[in-house]
């Protein structure tokens, strides 16, 4: 519960951590030992679960083989620097959000277009596509390795005001995360993108600092901004991804047994976890509700009045991730 | 090893430091890398304690710009006619001083280098004055702003401006509890009284002081009118300390009067302060030559007031490179780096901790003892005053917080009341040897050998130890006025 | 911390406090803008965040070896005072000692974080800083392509530059130990000679925020 993360969009980092106490176990002598840091708690985040069940799989069915050690709560390092350490070798997993990789890969922008994708289904079907598994290889001329995607779920948006019409949000400030194409968004809208670190955005959505926000319901719950604006809109106008990396070079030189177990475990965690998701989004969207906040729906007009006005930021990344890549996402819309 | 290293006479960053890294290369697989990365990552990963380089800076604004002696002139006509009163005057020139900057010592300085002087004049012993000022000075981290306060923010991940709110009620009791114990004790001693200067007195130095004072609402009011996050305040804060220094009160920069260049301002000043302190027996004017007379219109080459701005309109301009502007930055500057790189070698120290798991082990080991929230809270008050003896503040705290904030959570304790406790133990570390940053400026400010000012802390320490006792088993001092300002408590339990 | 005595005036020094200087004032004033930018004009300041984080560090890991300068850096002195004046000056090298191993262990570390980022990490780049105008000719670092923002490795660079000069600033006091030129390497908290020491040479400025205002 350490670290404020400066950039971080949409992580419960930090004052969550009192409930983690389970330290880990100690590692035995001969065990390849996997240092898996993140940014979250370990038992209501969506990654910080996968990352607890994938630990306890690790450790149980590759016993004496590999042992994985998870340090959440930005306790080792915020997700700016674990890259860094990852690729300087002092950490072997992590799963920082997608916006994290604009250094390494502009291909990730992809998943950054507003509207592209109409639900998380859509993202799962793109993510199984060539197309999609072709992003985990994106950055390893940059020596990391994408193993696995997963879901923190659809974003919404919110503010200190109703937003109905792409216009409502015109000259709002909005707290954004650190990428080129979530500033384009905000600007398209001719609102007012602002950085700021994450610790200190829910004071200032609430004294007005700034207006405005974009997030999953788990994290609009989590970190209880829907106490301090007025309603959330229920736009489901991106996606808020992980991807599970690696070091080219750790990856590589893993016995291919342990290799492909690992693989093996990894896989069926995120199928599990990602599948649960649409249900923990429900529910924080449920207790977000029941909390007497209002939850705006969009007609198909409205949302294709927003649709339209923020079509000009597709065709401005698009030299950046490929036009097939932007038709394949667009046909992972029909199922 | 920490404490051979620091028996040596090694800076406190190094012996930290060092300790971290034999300690990382022994014991696990950790790599000097991942040293270096952390070391870089006390800057690049903790925005918010960009805090306390603008807030030393803004102090040092305010010491050098005349902030401080106003505020004495206008404490001292509001309460300098009752029993000690004097003293009483000091106690709230240090609350109102520490209200405007984030230090500790910064209040001692700010206050005690006028007061003391002014106390031993009228007859008070210096000893006294000293002790008193000495106490009252560690309001500096308790009442808001305060670089504690952020640290501790910055290391738990709670809010600033929830710590900030927290400190309010607490500052006001401890200054309060601090002023009724002079007032006893000056009439069982029957000290001298000052006289009572009138309302007319106090409007006065109270309109002096107002622009000075004003940095309050602008930092708080900035803050809770959305205009600026706690971190930004605090630059805020410089930049408003250095245009009031420069262009209001004129004590500093271009427009100072001439009469002032070339000469050690502040001392000079603080002698004849301290004469007229004497004289009038503390109550009457406390104008140096710059005093009182800030806003009045020049008299032309009048060497002794400062220059009019439409004298001088260059002055906007140059004041930003001047000579004054320069070493008030330069000087923060250096406080901020001893500081910083004190709390860079903690944060090391705390990536080799979290690299060993220390703090989920001895978590589990406090829980399984089973010790209650108020035992629990017994043991946190004993680390502290323990290592406060030892340890600069805002080191312990980046040190001892993330061993202790985990087990308070499982245990049900709010985090900001945690954080309350923990800043009054630190002032109570101030103030006490061997490593007490109060004392060492006490014993500068009061021209006092250090055993001398250790002496003379001791009696008024008690009332410390009392409100310690008060804020730690007594949460909803803390608690309640954050609660009121900004809803109930976000923490994910 | 408390009251600097003696302090030559040499270029480097004077060079170190005007880095001091502009560089505290630098970060203010950015802060400052993005604030006015925001709140006045409805705009941002997108790098003033990243930009003055960085400029934090140079000021701290750079001024850390002028405070080797100036004896400025804390410690506890209470111990050593005790002891006579040999014994101090012992313990003194003992404890130089250690500040060299900790700077050169700190150096290997920092050097070997750094090295990757002119190598093989030189297309890693800062979020928002842009480039600054005038390194243009960088671009052989990353293949030939110009960067749109700085490199990190201009940033970083803090890391094995400090260690370098906080190196330098040790060995010189390990000399002037071994001299007799001074006896300790922490700010000392007998403040009353110094008090006097200081009223002797007064330098002409206003001057009581010099004292301390830390903590
Ligand atoms: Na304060
Ligand atoms: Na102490």
């Amino acid at each position: 519960a350490c670290n404020v993360s400066s950039n971080d969009n949409a992580e419960s980092s930090g004052t969550a951590g009192g409930d983690e106490v389970a330290a880990n176990d100690g590692c035995d002598p001969g065990e390849q030992v996997i240092k898996f840091s993140h940014v979250t708690n370990t038992d209501k985040h969506p990654k910080g679960i996968a990352a607890s069940l994938l630990q306890e799989r690790i450790n149980t069915e590759m016993d004496g083989r590999m042992c994985m050690e998870v340090y959440p709560n930005s306790m080792l390092y915020d997700d700016d620097k674990v890259l860094e350490a990852m690729l300087l070798g002092d950490v072997q997993m992590a799963a920082p959000s997608l916006s994290k990789f604009e250094n390494y890969t502009t291909k990730l922008r992809i998943f950054n277009f507003p509207f592209l994708f109409d639900n998380i289904d859509a993202v799962d079907r793109f993510q199984a596509s060539s197309a999609g598994q072709s992003l985990l290889n994106s950055m390893e001329d940059k020596g990391l390795q994408g193993l696995s995607f997963w879901h923190s779920g659809m974003k919404q948006l919110s503010a200190d005001r109703p937003l109905i019409e792409p216009t409502d949000a015109r000259g709002l400030k909005f707290r954004v995360e650190n990428s080129d194409v979530l500033v384009a968004v905000f600007d398209q809208l001719g609102a007012n993108p602002q950085k700021m670190s994450f610790s200190e955005v829910y004071g200032a959505l609430q004294t007005g600092v700034v207006d405005g926000q974009e997030n999953s319901w788990s994290n609009i719950y989590g970190q209880k901004f829907f106490e301090v604006q007025d309603g959330i809109t229920n736009t489901d106008h991106g996606v808020l991804d992980y991807m599970v990396v690696t070091s080219t070079r750790w990856w590589e030189g893993l016995d291919e047994n342990d290799r492909n177990d690992l693989a093996r475990v990894l896989a069926e965690v995120s199928t599990e976890r990602n599948q649960a998701v649409n249900q923990l989004e429900e529910e924080a969207r449920q207790a977000v509700a029941d909390a007497g906040t209002e939850i705006r729906e969009l007609t198909p007009e409205q949302r294709q009045a927003w649709v339209d006005a923020l079509r000009p930021v597709w065709k401005r990344f698009t030299p950046d991730v490929g036009a097939d890549t932007v038709k394949a996402a667009q046909a992972a819309n029909q199922g | 090893m920490v404490i051979a290293l620091l028996v040596l006479g090694a800076p406190v960053g190094v012996s930290i430091g060092l300790s971290s890294i034999v300690f990382l290369l022994i014991y696990s697989n950790g790599s000097l890398t991942s040293v270096a990365n952390t070391l870089f990552d006390a800057f690049h990963g903790h925005y918010t304690l960009l805090a306390i380089p603008f807030f030393i800076l803004a102090a040092a604004f305010m010491s050098t710009g005349g902030v401080a002696q106003r505020i004495i002139r206008f404490a001292v006509a509001c309460v300098g006619h009752l029993p000690g009163g004097l003293a009483i005057a000091g106690v709230f020139a240090c609350m109102l001083f520490a209200a405007l900057s984030g230090s500790s010592p910064a209040t001692v300085v700010a206050v005690g280098s006028i007061v003391i002087a002014g106390m031993t004049q009228v007859g008070y012993p210096k000893e006294f004055g000293a002790g008193v000022v000495c106490n009252a000075g560690t309001l500096g981290i308790l009442l808001p702003p305060s670089i504690v306060m952020v640290v501790y923010a910055a290391t738990v991940d709670v809010s600033v401006g929830r710590m900030f709110l927290a400190g309010v009620i607490p500052g006001l009791i401890a200054g309060g509890m601090l002023m009724v114990a002079i007032y006893a004790y000056a009439r069982w001693k029957k000290l001298a009284r000052g006289e009572w200067a009138g309302w007319r007195e106090i409007g006065k130095s109270g309109a002096d002081a107002f622009w000075g004072l004003m940095l309050v609402v602008v930092v708080l009011g900035g803050i809770w009118g959305g205009v600026f996050t706690p971190t930004e305040a605090a630059a805020m804060a410089a930049v408003y300390a250095f245009v009031v220094a420069n262009f209001i009160y004129r004590d500093m920069g271009p427009l100072k009067a001439p009469s002032a260049h070339g000469k050690p301002a502040m001392i000079k000043e603080r002698a004849e302060h301290s004469d007229t302190l004497a004289m009038s027996g503390g109550a009457a004017v406390l104008g140096g030559p710059n005093l009182g007379g800030g806003t009045a219109a020049p008299v032309a080459d009048d060497p002794d007031r400062p220059i009019s701005l439409l004298r001088r309109p260059q002055a906007l301009f140059t004041a930003w490179f001047h000579k004054d502007t320069q070493e008030v930055l330069y000087d923060a500057g250096k406080i901020t780096i001893t500081l910083m790189f004190i709390i860079a070698n903690a944060l090391i120290l705390k990536h080799v901790l979290t690299e060993e798991q220390l703090p989920q082990h001895i978590t589990q080991a406090m829980l399984a003892w089973g010790l209650g929230p108020l035992m629990f809270l017994v043991v946190v008050n004993l680390i502290l005053l323990i290592g406060g003896q030892f340890m600069e503040p805002s080191g312990l705290i980046v040190i001892v917080a993330p061993l202790v904030f985990p087990i308070a959570m499982q245990l049900g304790i709010d985090p900001i009341h945690l954080g309350i406790i923990m800043v009054v133990n630190m002032e109570i570390g101030m103030i006490t040897p061997p490593v007490g940053l109060n004392l060492f400026v006490t014993s500068g400010v009061a021209n006092m050998s250090m055993l001398a000012v250790v002496k003379a802390a001791l009696p008024w320490l008690g009332v410390l130890v009392i409100f310690l006792i008060m804020v730690t088993y007594i949460p909803i001092l803390s608690t309640w006025l954050p609660t009121m300002m900004m809803g109930p408590e976000t923490v994910i339990r | 911390m408390f009251y600097e005595m003696g302090e030559s005036p040499s270029l480097i020094g004077r060079i170190e406090r005007l880095f001091i200087a502009v560089v505290l004032g630098l970060m203010t004033v950015i802060t400052f803008a993005n604030v006015i930018a925001r709140y006045v004009f409805n705009s941002n300041v997108l790098w003033a965040v990243e930009a003055t984080v960085y400029l934090f560090a140079w000021l701290v890991l750079i001024g850390a070896a002028h405070c080797v300068a100036i004896t400025a850096h804390l410690g506890v002195d209470a111990a050593v005072n005790l002891l006579g004046k040999r014994a101090k000056s012992i313990a003194a090298l003992l404890a130089v000692a250690a500040c060299l191993a900790y700077t050169i262990l700190l150096l290997i570390g920092s050097w070997n974080y750094w090295y990757p980022f002119v190598t093989d990490l030189s297309f890693l780049t800062t979020e928002d800083v842009p480039m600054m105008p005038g390194f243009g000719w960088l671009a052989f670092m990353n293949g030939g392509e110009p960067y749109e923002k700085l490199p990190r490795f201009i940033p970083y660079f803090v890391l094995p530059l400090s260690m370098v000069l906080l190196t330098i600033r040790w060995t010189i006091s390990a000399i002037e130990i071994l001299k007799g030129k001074r006896t300790s390497i922490i700010a000392s908290h007998e403040v009353v000679e110094e008090l006097e020491d200081r009223d002797a040479h007064v330098e002409g400025t206003a001057n009581t925020a010099k004292e301390t205002t830390n903590g």
